[in-house]
């Protein structure tokens, strides 16, 4: 079996035992298997021969967590371990060992061209109830694409994400267009399963469908989504090329400069594959498209706001990986009556919503322990909302806060912004 | 081979969910933080001082191997279990158990992590101060089995120092506890100094009752830049020897400096050859402004360059997150290294540095330095490849002269990290044969079996 030479940075892993420390599932389980320093170790275990023959239970070491990138954050000697898991994984499904759900969930992509499994065509189902018709549906011709992503556009839960963002977009006067059915699963999934023929296909579309727009920016509420179209696009698209200088493995095994984020620093690409060609579009995060409009004075604002105390919880992808820290902060500095208190566990040293990496999917159970850590987290901070950027943190949080009991509201930071503006 | 009965006797005892034997399992317990390895037959997760009991009990039953371990940060490879057998995990016992503020005293299970412990005696206004570089990632259990030291050791003493009583779980399975909450107690032998460093080769430490004292109201750390290490390590001495106790006083060398910067970006000086952080603490703000005043006063009269001192919390949190990833930073300069932490009389720490940095000459391999130097405890560590013959050949010899030195200059082998099996050939040499005689008696009176973490701190007789 062949393998992405990134794969051999375990090797500079030294066992100092410092990614326990801010390791989400081993916090929960002090088991130590379930820790960045033992899922490396087995890495090594299966290059050196220890493994022999990886089994199922070997590759669910591979697929039992949420790729969040605490560790490889906190890692002193560069090693990022969320990518060699995301390499690792694509070479246990090569063997045949994918999990079976998360199998079943690459079929669905495949078929569907989404996450849900719903016909293609009802990704503008969550437009229907809106005070008025969305006028982005349709177009042939657009300056801002906004990429709705399958969650906020299949499972109605998440629907107020993406009818938040639209209305605000109308506000601003701003000339956006909406895919619909030609909107196919960003791919992102696909890749951290290792499927990467497939996310090459789906990412193939979706480049052709937002150029057939003449759009100059993508906007997406997603923050996976958003850090999938910033980081792995423009590289996986290219075919292979040497990395050029400066932007090889060299430099991506050091942590990110400060105010820099691992995900500029830290580029994921796909096996073989080094950058490629340019979007011709800029990919932003509507966190910071809003912030940009505020500041532009674009969206004007609401004085008779209640009084509110809310937290802000840093998704992983827009985040640590994203690099995404300042725009929803910009953003709730200029919204009356918000009063920002955060978490200790913030910005770089969020802790994960138990959302990530698919594990979902693969433990639910885990993944729902780790979201009551973090619901109450958010409780002691004295709070009455827990503000997120993502559907999938917001999801998780959501039910784990109903699950425990605590009195605390979880909304979208487009949510907010959208009772904030003026009618 | 280890018996399957006995796994079965291990299920029924503590639950099987408890019971690892995967080998995907018994990988992550079979390393520690240097670079030896070797699996265990099983791994367990015990929660309670009684199934610690009930495992080392089918144990010695079965006569296997029992090696205790927390978060496994050890760098003596003193928790790999060499021979097989059990790898204990304490890790799930992690409660605090009572916070007795009248008697500043706080009892608690041994897996519980080091800063959990500082972060909530700290809420009450009360403070554990041995602070080893792990403390986020090792355990209280570990700590006191290593007897851990760490920077403010040098004001306030070392791990051991705070330990007033301990639970023991016996080689047989019986379970001792040792000392109490009275501060003076000279009633028979001082077992809690018996147990602590002991490595887990005279028993399971499974809880601590721990002395805590008021914490320092007022901080200030300073960060002073030496052109020439010499100076740097003679200042230590300047500022010791007039009077000043500061809480920390720790040198870093110039390569040092360059991997922390490399990894962390914080704007450290390049073209010097050492760096001091000095630490003043205290209840009175304008005393410790005085102290950390005087100390850069001192500093710049042995030579530095430059002497800043942390303006916020902030600027302080980052000069000892840079301090605390020295030692793991160092994988960028080589693929492998080998961390000693050898202490010698403070007064001999100049002509130490000076020694070391001749073997690493000689050889031709670098040895970065820092350390503790306010208490003589260095950390020189020699930098090399694995992979490469002749490098590796080198890295024995290199050991076996800084050990020399140390004990050259009145020192010893190891300060705070513990012998492991790492220290074990130089033992015998720091030792002399009548004190390892003792230690072996001692070994054999509470471990006839020798099940317990066999083969580790004492070499083969």
């Amino acid at each position: 079996m062949t393998h992405n030479p990134s794969q051999d940075e375990y090797r500079r892993c030294i066992r100092c035992g410092l990614c326990l420390a801010v390791c989400p599932l081993y916090r929960l389980s002090l088991n130590e298997t379930d820790s960045p320093r033992a899922r490396v170790a087995l890495l090594r275990a299966v290059r050196e021969g220890l493994v022999e023959q990886p089994t199922a239970s070997t590759a669910a070491r591979f697929f039992g967590c949420m790729l969040c990138g605490s560790c490889a954050f906190a890692c002193p000697s560069g090693v990022t371990v969320d990518r060699i898991l995301e390499l690792t994984r694509g070479e246990m499904a090569g063997q045949g060992l994918m999990p079976q759900a998360l199998g079943a969930l690459g079929e669905r992509i495949a078929g569907t061209h989404n996450i849900s499994g719903e016909p293609n065509e009802s990704r503008l189902m969550w437009a229907a109830n809106l005070p008025a018709p969305p006028t982005g549906v349709g177009k042939k011709q657009a300056e801002v694409v906004y990429f709705v992503g399958c969650v906020s556009a299949l499972f109605p839960r998440s629907y107020p994400v993406a009818q938040s963002f639209v209305q605000v977009l109308e506000r601003a006067g701003v000339d956006y267009g909406l895919l619909g059915g030609e909107e196919w699963c960003c791919g992102y999934p696909l890749a951290i399963n290792g499927e990467l023929e497939r996310a090459r296909e789906t990412m193939r579309h979706n480049v052709e469908a937002v150029r057939a727009l003449g759009a100059r920016t993508l906007v997406t509420t997603c923050p996976s989504c958003f850090h999938f179209w910033k980081h792995t696009y423009p590289v996986a698209l290219g075919g292979y090329s040497p990395p050029l200088p400066g932007e090889g493995p060299g430099e991506r095994s050091s942590p990110p400069l400060p105010g820099e984020g691992p995900g500029e620093r830290f580029p994921p690409p796909l096996p073989g594959e080094g950058p490629g060609e340019r979007l011709s579009f800029a990919v932003q995060h509507t966190t910071e498209f809003i912030a940009d409009l505020l500041e532009a004075g674009r969206l004007p604002l609401r004085e008779d706001l209640p009084e509110q105390v809310v937290t802000y919880h840093d998704p992983c992808d827009l985040g640590r990986k994203g690099g995404v820290f300042d725009a929803p902060r910009r953003i709730l500095a200029r919204i009356p009556g918000i009063q920002l208190v955060e978490m200790p566990e913030n910005r770089e040293g969020s802790y994960c919503c138990g959302g990530g990496g698919n594990l979902e999917s693969f433990d639910p159970e885990l993944s729902k322990a780790v979201a009551a850590r973090r619901v109450r987290q958010a409780a002691e901070t004295g709070a009455g909302v827990i503000l997120s950027a993502c559907q999938q943190c917001e999801r998780t949080l959501a039910s784990a806060a109903r699950a425990g009991r605590v009195r605390v509201r979880v909304k979208d930071i487009v949510e907010i912004v959208l009772e904030a503006v003026v009618v | 081979m280890f018996d399957p009965a006995l796994v079965e006797q291990l299920r029924d005892a503590i639950g099987s969910h408890k019971v690892l034997t995967s080998l995907e399992d018994r990988i992550a317990y079979s390393y520690d933080g240097t670079f030896a390895q070797n699996l265990p037959d099983v791994a367990l997760l015990p929660e309670s001082t009684a199934e610690v009991a009930a495992v080392v009990r089918i144990a010695a039953g079965g006569r296997v191997p029992v090696v205790p371990r927390g978060m496994a940060s050890g760098l003596a490879a003193a928790s790999i279990p060499f021979g097989g057998g059990i790898a204990l995990s304490l890790t799930r016992m992690n409660r605090i158990l009572e916070l007795d503020e009248e008697n500043c005293t706080v009892r608690v299970e041994a897996g519980i992590v080091t800063a959990d412990l500082q972060a909530e005696v700290e809420k009450r206004g009360l403070f554990y101060p041995p602070d080893p570089s792990s403390n986020r990632h090792s355990t209280i259990g570990g700590n006191i089995a290593c007897n851990a030291g760490g920077p403010r050791c040098l004001k306030y003493g070392v791990t051991g120092d705070y330990v007033l009583g301990l639970t023991v779980v016996l080689p047989d399975g019986q379970v001792l506890q040792t000392g109490g909450k009275a501060i003076k107690n000279v009633v028979g032998y001082d077992l809690n100094r018996l147990f602590v460093g002991s490595e887990g080769t005279l028993g399971v430490i499974t809880e601590a009752l721990l002395k805590l004292v008021a914490r320092p109201q007022s901080v200030r750390t300073a960060r002073a830049e030496f052109p020439s290490l010499d100076d740097a390590s003679r200042t230590v001495n300047a500022v010791l020897s007039a009077g000043i106790v500061p809480a920390t006083l720790e040198l870093m060398d110039e390569t040092a400096i360059a991997c922390i910067e490399e990894a962390m970006h914080l704007g450290l000086p390049l073209d010097v050859e050492a760096m001091l952080i000095v630490e003043a603490d205290g209840s009175d703000e304008e005393a410790v402004v005085r102290e950390i005043e005087a100390v850069a006063r001192i500093c710049r009269e042995n030579g530095a360059r430059q002497v800043s001192v942390a303006r916020d919390e902030a600027e302080r949190n980052a000069l000892w997150r840079a301090r605390r990833s020295v030692s793991p930073s160092l994988a960028r300069k080589a693929p492998n290294k080998l961390g000693e932490d050898i202490t010698v009389p403070r007064s001999a720490i100049p002509e130490a540095i000076r020694r070391i940095k001749a073997i690493s000459a000689r050889y031709g391999l670098p040895i970065v330095v820092f350390g503790h130097a306010g208490d003589g405890n260095l950390h020189p560590n020699i930098l090399f490849d694995k992979q490469d013959p002749e490098q590796w050949a080198k890295v024995e010899p290199m050991v076996e002269e800084i050990f020399g030195v140390a004990l050259a200059l009145g020192g010893t082998l190891s300060g705070e990290h513990g012998v492991g099996t790492l220290k074990q050939p130089y033992m015998e040499r720091a030792l002399g044969p009548l004190s390892l005689e003792i230690q072996w008696r001692i070994k054999r009176a509470l471990d006839p079996l020798n099940i317990m973490n066999p083969g580790k701190v004492l070499p083969d007789e």
